[in-house]
């Protein structure tokens, strides 16, 4: 789970909060139920032994400590209720002294006989003897006749230590409980309240400038989500109306720069062809058409580059292998660098597939290899590589030409740029076809990088996302020797027609 | 053969008019939409050239009309707009041609003599010029009775040459037809294609027979009889 999502950090915050309250809330529960009982024995302690005192020590002189004695037991029953009664008078003598309780809820004999001190202001409720202990307090009486009696009550808190002992229980195992709920209720109402966001960044990430026309889904809950995918929207209106506006553009700059162009070649080559006149003039012509030929092709070109920006291109995507289209557009070019003397290597794995437009595939390796045979020195080679890197395509091109300069290195997709002007006209280059090569991979959703040293070579790098069904075990793996298509074409003669 | 020409680029239509007169066809132009469609739906064409951008109505509602009437009659787009889009809407409206401004009139003249013999093309096995046969069933080609070894592109390049003779061909037209579209603005492909076929063809004879024409292109003729 992502520890920065949303959903994970409003789920812990809130969870924390609620912990924090439970937790308090327990302890305030516990303690003061603790204190609540405490105090409710102790006060029925004091109450029975001030019962004891006003009902039956006031006619003890009267009535005699025989009738004290019998009215305690048959009243109260110390042994059977668990309760611990000692009636002492001033002197020492023990009047009533109940014995241990049947149900051995504490031990009699841990409680000593009564100091002086006791007898003389009695003592506050209080709990002694370790083992099975008793809760225990002292009341003096004066009788109307001037006879001090002590008094003592006592009880063990054992039944009060039962009761928190369940609560304890309880809340240690109530609260987690009930965090872990809060946990989970928690994950699922963020995420039903965080799910028109997802839908919404699912669709954003889908809307490409080829399906501008889609819009985002907007939930009608009046709440800031709705207006998130509302702003959203007419963002992507005004971006709509800004791509129509270059494609309009494109057309419109289509049609009034080729129609010019257009006549102008009309005209020179019916020059050309209906009034052939002296060599000088014809070479003048034909230059004319040249240069023409050249501005068309800027035009076409400038125009590919601005569709395939604006996704307005067509690219088709279908399923293709790599490194068969590799190895049939070079083997349409050998001759191109035969004539040089460049020998073109292969270094391709079989079933390297991509989802792609062919004919633009296709001529991204035209252009890739082009480029290297135009810029390598005679003799030398070319090498191309299709291979597969975990979920990408990767498919190289090499030489071991004459570079480029670092100086130079970042601009090379850029239009016209152009490292040495010289140079590249002699080559015949118009300074697009990298850029073309650029803005075909993006349209593809690929990546490419050039890395190059003056003097050593160029290495240009495509990477496409691989067509995932059709990755098997053993493909895109080099070091196979079977899956290994290696050709040299300029030792393989080109295929002579059967004869 | 009679040829409408549906453009209203006077001067366009004027360059195209004069070079397809200079073909022996007889043609009318007409310079806006209405007008070529009022032509089209009164006389028997037997191909119409037609512009996109069209004042009155624009080239697709001339092409759907012409259809609409179940005319036979083969039409072939001429436009500056090259979107993919564009050619797919004019092939659906029944358009049989598309090609895209500038070109070069040879190509324009190529694929007006391809539409006109549309239907059963009688193409013969053989083609010859002077002392040269290329052989279309066997692929083969000989050159004053001796075989040439030609690579099949080579060959390929040859036959467009010699399926045209007379006719210069511009490098983008044999790039389309030889190659493909990617290798579009990778003319030199052609020259070295040339340089490689006028070795194995012409180098040993004294009669050229692979021509260039500056500016244009190439062509195969035979320029003794001229």
């Amino acid at each position: 789970m992502n520890t920065r999502s949303l959903r994970f950090r409003m789920t812990t915050s809130y969870v924390g909060l609620l912990a924090t309250a439970l937790l308090l809330f327990g302890a305030t529960v516990y303690y003061g139920l603790e204190r609540h009982l405490i105090g409710q024995l102790k006060e029925s302690l004091v109450e029975q032994a001030r019962t004891i005192a006003e009902e039956l020590l006031v006619d003890a002189h009267v009535k005699g400590d025989q009738y004290v004695i019998t009215e305690i037991n048959e009243s109260y029953d110390p042994e059977v209720n668990g309760r611990f009664i000692r009636v002492t008078r001033q002197d020492g003598h023990v009047l009533y002294h109940s014995a241990s309780p049947r149900d051995a809820s504490f031990d009699v004999s841990q409680i000593l006989p009564p100091t002086p001190e006791a007898l003389e202001h009695g003592y506050p409720p209080g709990v002694i003897g370790g083992n099975r202990p008793i809760l225990l307090q002292g009341l003096t009486y004066v009788t109307p006749n001037g006879e001090r009696y002590l008094i003592e009550t006592g009880s063990s808190n054992q039944p009060i230590a039962r009761e928190l002992r369940t609560l304890r229980l309880t809340l240690a195992l109530g609260i987690p409980v009930f965090i872990l709920v809060a946990v989970f209720g928690g994950l699922i109402l963020v995420r039903n309240l965080l799910d028109p966001i997802r839908a919404i960044t699912e669709q954003a990430e889908r809307i490409s400038s080829a399906n501008i026309n889609e819009r985002l889904p907007v939930v009608h809950t009046g709440d800031e989500v709705e207006r998130l995918s509302l702003s959203l929207n007419r963002m992507i209106e005004r971006l709509d109306e800004a791509i129509q506006h270059i494609s309009r553009f494109s057309a419109d700059v289509s049609h009034e720069l080729r129609t010019p162009l257009t006549i102008l070649r009309g005209e020179l080559e019916a020059m050309a062809s209906q009034r052939p006149g002296d060599a000088e003039s014809m070479d003048m012509v034909g230059n004319a058409l040249e240069e023409i030929d050249r501005l068309s092709h800027i035009v076409d070109q400038l125009l590919v580059i601005a569709r395939l920006d604006a996704g307005q291109a067509g690219i088709e995507h279908v399923p293709m292998d790599l490194g068969e289209l590799a190895v049939s557009t070079a083997e349409q070019m050998h001759l191109m660098a035969e004539e040089r003397r460049i020998s073109i290597r292969f270094a391709a794995s079989k079933g390297v597939h991509v989802n792609g437009d062919p004919l633009r595939m296709k001529q991204i390796l035209v252009n890739l290899l082009d480029n290297a045979i135009k810029y390598s020195p005679e003799g030398s080679w070319v090498e191309v590589r299709v291979q597969a890197q975990q979920d990408t395509a990767v498919l190289t091109v090499s030489d071991n030409g004459i570079g480029i300069a670092p100086e130079s290195l970042p601009h090379i997709f850029e239009r016209f740029y152009r490292a040495d002007r010289a140079r590249t006209r002699t080559t015949g280059g118009i300074g697009l076809g990298l850029s073309i090569v650029k803005s075909i991979v993006g349209a593809h959703e690929g990546h490419i990088s050039v890395q190059s040293r003056e003097g050593e070579g160029t290495s240009v790098r495509m990477e496409l996302p691989l067509r995932k069904q059709q990755v098997t075990q053993d493909s895109g793996k080099l070091d196979a020797a079977d899956d290994r298509i290696v050709q040299d074409f300029s030792l393989a003669n080109d295929q002579k027609i059967a004869s | 053969m009679r040829i409408l020409l549906i453009e209203d680029e006077v001067k366009v239509a004027s360059f195209v008019k004069r070079g397809l007169v200079a073909e022996r066809y007889a043609v009318d132009v007409a310079d806006d939409g209405r007008r070529g469609l009022d032509l089209a739906m009164s006389f028997q064409y037997d191909l119409v050239i037609l512009d996109l951008m069209l004042p009155g109505l624009d080239g697709t509602g001339v092409l759907k009309r012409i259809r609409a009437k179940d005319t036979k009659v083969p039409v072939l787009i001429l436009t500056a707009r090259d979107a993919v889009q564009d050619k797919v809407t004019n092939f659906e409206a029944g358009a049989d041609d598309y090609l895209t401004k500038p070109f070069a009139f040879a190509e324009l003249a190529v694929r007006v003599k391809a539409l006109l013999r549309r239907g059963p093309v009688n193409r013969a096995s053989t083609v010859r010029l002077r002392d040269l046969e290329l052989d279309r069933l066997s692929q083969q080609v000989k050159r004053a009775g001796r075989r040439i070894e030609l690579t099949i592109k080579e060959y390929s390049l040859l036959e467009y040459l010699m399926s045209n003779t007379g006719r210069v061909l511009s490098r983008n037209m044999i790039i389309e037809h030889v190659w493909d579209e990617s290798f579009d603005g990778l003319t030199n492909v052609v020259d070295v294609y040339i340089r490689h076929l006028r070795k194995k063809v012409d180098d040993a004879h004294e009669c050229k027979l692979i021509h260039t024409v500056r500016g244009v292109g190439y062509s195969v003729r035979d320029e003794s009889e001229a």
